[in-house]
C-alpha cells in the first residue's frame, strides 16, 4: 500500500488520530460522542440544527456569505451532522489549500454565530429536508421500523427531529446546547492526510484551546432482544410495498461481534439468492448487520408479493439455522472482507469514517485496521452459534397496500412446527 | 470522427485505420495504456497501486438511446441477465457463487448511451476475473424460466423508481420532452415491455451490440500493463467483430426539438415536499462538443453560494436547494434545473427562477471572479473524481460512449479555455428564451393553499 501507518497522539486531553494517506487529499472529521444520549425526546433535533448551523448561520469572523463563498473558491467542504451515537464536523479539501480551509473549519466549531436571520432559514431548510427524506420510501420504512422496534429507548429517537420540534427551536438554545455537548471530553480528532505530526499537534492545540474540559462520557450500551413477533403497516399509495424487519444483534464488545457480522454477510448473500434469483420476489431484498450502542440485524425488501416474501424468508432462516453456513461460504467471506477492506481504503474520507466509528463504538480506532486480523479468527461453529442466537422474533413494518399483506403470517410464521408459532 | 470514418470503409482497412488513427492522436492521462485488439475491442490499462486490489469493467454502447418503443427496458433487462447465467456457470447460484470465490465486489449499469459491468477483487485474481468476464459477456444463456424471475426483478426495480416522487415529476417532464423519442432517454422502460420479454429478445441485442468492436474493456488497479494486455489479448482476443460499427448500421434517429413552453402541475399523494424540474434540449457531442464544455462551466457558477441565482432563491429562503445541471450526451443531452421550493413560497419562487434564468444571457449575470472560481472548483473536482481507483473505469467509459477518450483526457483543461463568448453562445443556442418541459409535483393537500396551477403555466 502507498500509505504510511497510522498513529495517535495526546493533545491537551484530546485523541488525534492520524492516517498519513499518500495522496493530495486531506479529510478531517472532529468528532462529538453522545448522539441521541446528549437530548431529551422533545428536543430531538436539536444537535442536528447545531451542526447545520455550524457552517450555515456564519461565525464571528465571517458571515455566512464569506464563509461559504471562501470554501467555493477552493472547492472545499466544511460540513457537519449528527447521528444516533455521534456528531461529526469534516473537513476536506486539496494539501494545496489546506492553509485556507483550516482557518474556516477552527471558526465553524470554535466560533460559530448562530445568526438569528440564518438560523430562521435553516429551519425551513431542515423541515423541508425532512419531508424530502418521507418521499423517500426507503428511508421512511426505516425510519418507521426504528420508531417501532426502539420504542421506549433513546435510540427511538431521530437524530434529525421532527418538524414541529424543530419549528419550535431558537437561535439562543440551540447555540447554548451545542456549548454544552462541545467539550474536550467528547471530542477526538481524526485526519487522514499527508500533514506531518508537528503541524497537525500545533493545529488542533490551537482548535481546542478555548474549549471546555467537560465530564468524561462514556456510551452507554443497550441490548436489543424481541420477545414477540410485531407487525406494523401503514397505508401509502406506492408503485411498490415496503417490508423491513428488526431483530436481535450483539453488543460490541461481545465476543460473537465477528462472528455475527460474518454471519449477516452471508444470509445477505443467501437472501439475495432465494428472495431475488430463485423466487424474483424483490429487485433490493437487503440483510445486514446494524451495529451501534443498540445493536440489531435488519432484513428489507421492496415487492408486490410480500405474504410470499415471510414464506421464503422464514423457511430461509428455518433451513440456516437447521443446516448452518457451509465452510466454502466462510471461506469465500473472509476473501470478500478483504477486497471490501482496501475498496474502503481507496478514499481518505471513509477511512476517517470508519476510524471514527471504531474509535466511538469500541473505543479503539485500531479496529478499523485490524478488522481482517479479528475476521481470520472466526471459525464455522463461531458463526452458525451467533446466527442462531441472535434471529428470533423479528419486528416487521411494512408500507404500501395494506390489502396485500396477511398481517397473522408475519405476527404467526408461516412454518407451522407444531406448538411453537414462532419459528424465526 | 472515428465512427464517421468506419461508415465509409470495408471492415479490415477500417479496423487497421482506426487503429492507426487511434495511435496517432489518442491522448491519455499519465498511467493510462491504450491498445486495440485485431477484433476491434479497445483496452486500457489504468496502473494505479493506491491498494492491493484490480478492477475490470466491459463497456458496451448499448442503453436506451439504441431502443424503439418494442424494446424499452431491455437493454437494462439484458444487462440484469448477464449476471444470470453463462456457458462456464450455467445457473445464477453457480455465478455468484464463483463471485464469492473471487470475493468481488461488482454491478452493472444501463444508462441512456452506455451499459457496463465491474467487478472489483484481489489483484492476484486479475487472470481468472478477467475469464469469468469473458464467460459471461460472450456466451450468457438464456432460459425462459430465468427470465421470467428476473423480468419481475427489472419490475421490481422500475416500481421502485416509481415509488419516489422525484423520479415520478423526472419521467413526466422527459416524456414531454423527448415526444415520440423519449424511449431513447428511458433506459427504465417500459412495464409491458419488460414483462413480455423473451430470450429472443435477448439474442436479438446480442446480436446487434456485444461485440468486441463495440466494446471497451478497462484493467485499473495494482497492475502491470503490459501483463494486463497479454490476458485481455488471450482471453478476448478470439471473440468475433461483428464486421461494422453497430452503432452506424443500425442509425439513431434525431430528436425533434421542443415546439413550445410546456408546463404542468402533477399532484402525488406520496410528494412530501415540492419539488419543480424545467427541461430543456442541450447540446451534443457530436455536434457542438464546445458548448458541452461550456455548460459545465455555467453550471458551476450558478451553484456558486454567490451566483446571483443562489442568493436570490436559497439565501433568501425561496428554496432549500437549487441546482443546474447539464448532462454530457453524444446525442442530444437534457439541461436541468432542479428547485426544492420553500413551501410556504412556491409562488414567489417559481417567478424569481424565472425571472433569473430570463438574466441568463447578461453579461454582467455573473463577474470574472465568479467564472474563475468555478475553473478553479472543476480543477480541484478532477482531483477528487481521480482518488478512488476502482471508479475510474466508470468514469473512462463513460466517455468512451458519450464523448471520446481524447475528451476525458482534456476535459480539466478544456474548461479551463472556456471563455465568456463560449457560455453566451451555450445559454443563447439552448437556454434562453428557448421551449423548455417545466414541471411541479406536489402534495394535493399543500396545492389546495398553493393553487400551483394558477400560476405554473406557460405564458
Amino acid at each position: 500500500m502507498a500509505q504510511n501507518k497510522a498513529y495517535d497522539f495526546m493533545v491537551d486531553g484530546v485523541k488525534v488520530i492520524v492516517q498519513p494517506s499518500g495522496n493530495n487529499i486531506v479529510e478531517i472529521q472532529t468528532v462529538i460522542k453522545g448522539g441521541v444520549q446528549n437530548y431529551p425526546a422533545e428536543k430531538m433535533g436539536i444537535e442536528a440544527m447545531a451542526m447545520r448551523a455550524l457552517t450555515e448561520c456564519g461565525t464571528l469572523k465571517h458571515d455566512k456569505n464569506s464563509f461559504k463563498n471562501e470554501l467555493d473558491k477552493v472547492s472545499a467542504s466544511v460540513y457537519a451532522y449528527t447521528s444516533k451515537d455521534y456528531a461529526v464536523i469534516s473537513m476536506s479539501c486539496v494539501k494545496p489549500d489546506f492553509d485556507i480551509v483550516w482557518p474556516l473549519y477552527t471558526e465553524a466549531i470554535d466560533q460559530p454565530k448562530f445568526d438569528t436571520t440564518e438560523f430562521s432559514r435553516i429551519k425551513q431548510d431542515a423541515i423541508n429536508d425532512l419531508h424530502a427524506n418521507e418521499s423517500s420510501p426507503d428511508a421512511s420504512i426505516d425510519k418507521m421500523a426504528n420508531k417501532v422496534a426502539f420504542a421506549g429507548r433513546k435510540y427511538a429517537e431521530e437524530p434529525q427531529g421532527t418538524p414541529e420540534i424543530i419549528n419550535g427551536l431558537t437561535a439562543a438554545e440551540t447555540k447554548a446546547y451545542y456549548n454544552s455537548i462541545l467539550t474536550k471530553s467528547r471530542m477526538f480528532v481524526v485526519v487522514v492526510g499527508d500533514i506531518d505530526q508537528a503541524q497537525i499537534e500545533a493545529k488542533v492545540k490551537a482548535l481546542i484551546a478555548p474549549i471546555k474540559k467537560g465530564a468524561p462520557y462514556t456510551m452507554p450500551e443497550s441490548f436489543f432482544r424481541v420477545y414477540n413477533n410485531s407487525f406494523n403497516e401503514e397505508s401509502k399509495e406506492l408503485a411498490t410495498n415496503y417490508v423491513e424487519g428488526v431483530t436481535s444483534g450483539p453488543q460490541l464488545n461481545s465476543p460473537d461481534y465477528y462472528a455475527f457480522q460474518i454471519a449477516m454477510r452471508i444470509f445477505a448473500d443467501r437472501h439475495f439468492l432465494d428472495i431475488r434469483t430463485n423466487n424474483g420476489l424483490s429487485y433490493a431484498p437487503q440483510a445486514w448487520f446494524s451495529s451501534g450502542s443498540t445493536s440489531v440485524a435488519k432484513f428489507s425488501v421492496s415487492t408486490t408479493m410480500p405474504n410470499k416474501y415471510i414464506a421464503v424468508f422464514d423457511k430461509l432462516v428455518d433451513s440456516t439455522k437447521h443446516n448452518g453456513f457451509t465452510p466454502a461460504e466462510l471461506a469465500d467471506m473472509k476473501v470478500t472482507y478483504l477486497t471490501g477492506f482496501y475498496y474502503k481504503n481507496e478514499t481518505n474520507a471513509a477511512q476517517a469514517s470508519s476510524i471514527a466509528a471504531n474509535e466511538v463504538l469500541h473505543n479503539d480506532w485500531r479496529k478499523a485496521l485490524t478488522l481482517i486480523d479479528n475476521v481470520k479468527k472466526v471459525t464455522l461453529t463461531d458463526i452458525n452459534n451467533a446466527f442462531s442466537k441472535y434471529i428470533g422474533n423479528i419486528v416487521w413494518v411494512y408500507q404500501g397496500d395494506t390489502k396485500k399483506v396477511d398481517p397473522t403470517l408475519y405476527k404467526n410464521g408461516t412454518l407451522h412446527q407444531g406448538d411453537n408459532p414462532v419459528n424465526n | 470522427m472515428i465512427s464517421k470514418i468506419i461508415k465509409s470503409i470495408t471492415l479490415c482497412t477500417a479496423l487497421l485505420l482506426m487503429a492507426t488513427v487511434s495511435f496517432a492522436q489518442l491522448r491519455l492521462p499519465a498511467g493510462y495504456y491504450y491498445k486495440q485488439l485485431p477484433n476491434g475491442l479497445q483496452v486500457v490499462v489504468i496502473e494505479n497501486s493506491k491498494v492491493p486490489l484490480a478492477t475490470i469493467e466491459i463497456a458496451v454502447k448499448n442503453g436506451s438511446f439504441t431502443e424503439d418503443s418494442v424494446y424499452n427496458g431491455l437493454s437494462h433487462l439484458f444487462e440484469h441477465m448477464f449476471f444470470k447465467a453463462n456457458k462456464d456457470y450455467p445457473t445464477q447460484a453457480q455465478f455468484l457463487k464463483r463471485t464469492q470465490e473471487l470475493g468481488a465486489i461488482w454491478n452493472g449499469t444501463t444508462g441512456n448511451e452506455r451499459v457496463n459491468y465491474f467487478f472489483t477483487f484481489d489483484r492476484d485474481s486479475l487472470f481468472q476475473g478477467l475469464k469469468f468476464l469473458n464467460a459471461a459477456i460472450r456466451f450468457p444463456i438464456y432460459r425462459v424460466e430465468d427470465m421470467k424471475k428476473e423480468r419481475v426483478v427489472v419490475d421490481g426495480e422500475f416500481q421502485r423508481m416509481e415509488s419516489n416522487p422525484f423520479a415520478q415529476l423526472y419521467i413526466s417532464v422527459n416524456k414531454k420532452v423527448w415526444g415520440d423519442l423519449f424511449t431513447r432517454k428511458n433506459p427504465i422502460g417500459i412495464h409491458e415491455i419488460i414483462n413480455t420479454a423473451t430470450p429472443e429478445k435477448m439474442m436479438v441485442i446480442k446480436n446487434k451490440y456485444y461485440f468486441p468492436n463495440n466494446s471497451l474493456l478497462t484493467i485499473c488497479g495494482d497492475v502491470k500493463h503490459e501483463e494486463a494486455f497479454a490476458m485481455a489479448e488471450k482471453i478476448f482476443g478470439s471473440w468475433e467483430s461483428s464486421g461494422s460499427d453497430p452503432i452506424a448500421k443500425y442509425p439513431i434517429p434525431k430528436f425533434k426539438p421542443i415546439a413550445k413552453t410546456d408546463l404542468f402541475v402533477q399532484e402525488s399523494s406520496i410528494s412530501r415536499v415540492p419539488y419543480i424540474l424545467y427541461e430543456w434540449q442541450g447540446p451534443s457531442y457530436e455536434t457542438d462538443s464546445a458548448s458541452t464544455i461550456a455548460a459545465d462551466v455555467f453550471s458551476t457558477i450558478v451553484g456558486l453560494n454567490a451566483s446571483k441565482l443562489q442568493q436570490a432563491l436559497v439565501d433568501k429562503g425561496l428554496a432549500s436547494s437549487v441546482s443546474v445541471d447539464y448532462s454530457t450526451s453524444r446525442y442530444t443531452g437534457p439541461i436541468s434545473i432542479g428547485v426544492v421550493p420553500n413551501p410556504n413560497k412556491v409562488k414567489e419562487c417559481y417567478y424569481e427562477l424565472n425571472k433569473q434564468i430570463n438574466m441568463w444571457s447578461q453579461a454582467d449575470y455573473y463577474t470574472d471572479e465568479q467564472l474563475k472560481d468555478a475553473k478553479a472548483i472543476l480543477l480541484r473536482n478532477d482531483e477528487y473524481a481521480k482518488e478512488k481507483p476502482s471508479s475510474l473505469p466508470s468514469q473512462l467509459s463513460f466517455n468512451w460512449a458519450s464523448t471520446s477518450l481524447n475528451y476525458y483526457t482534456d476535459n480539466t483543461d478544456d474548461y479551463q479555455k472556456v471563455t465568456r463568448e463560449d457560455i453566451k453562445r451555450y445559454l443563447d443556442t439552448y437556454v434562453v428564451g428557448k421551449p423548455f418541459v417545466g414541471g411541479i409535483i406536489i402534495n394535493p393537500e399543500l396545492n389546495k393553499t398553493v393553487n400551483a396551477a394558477s400560476f405554473f403555466a406557460a405564458q
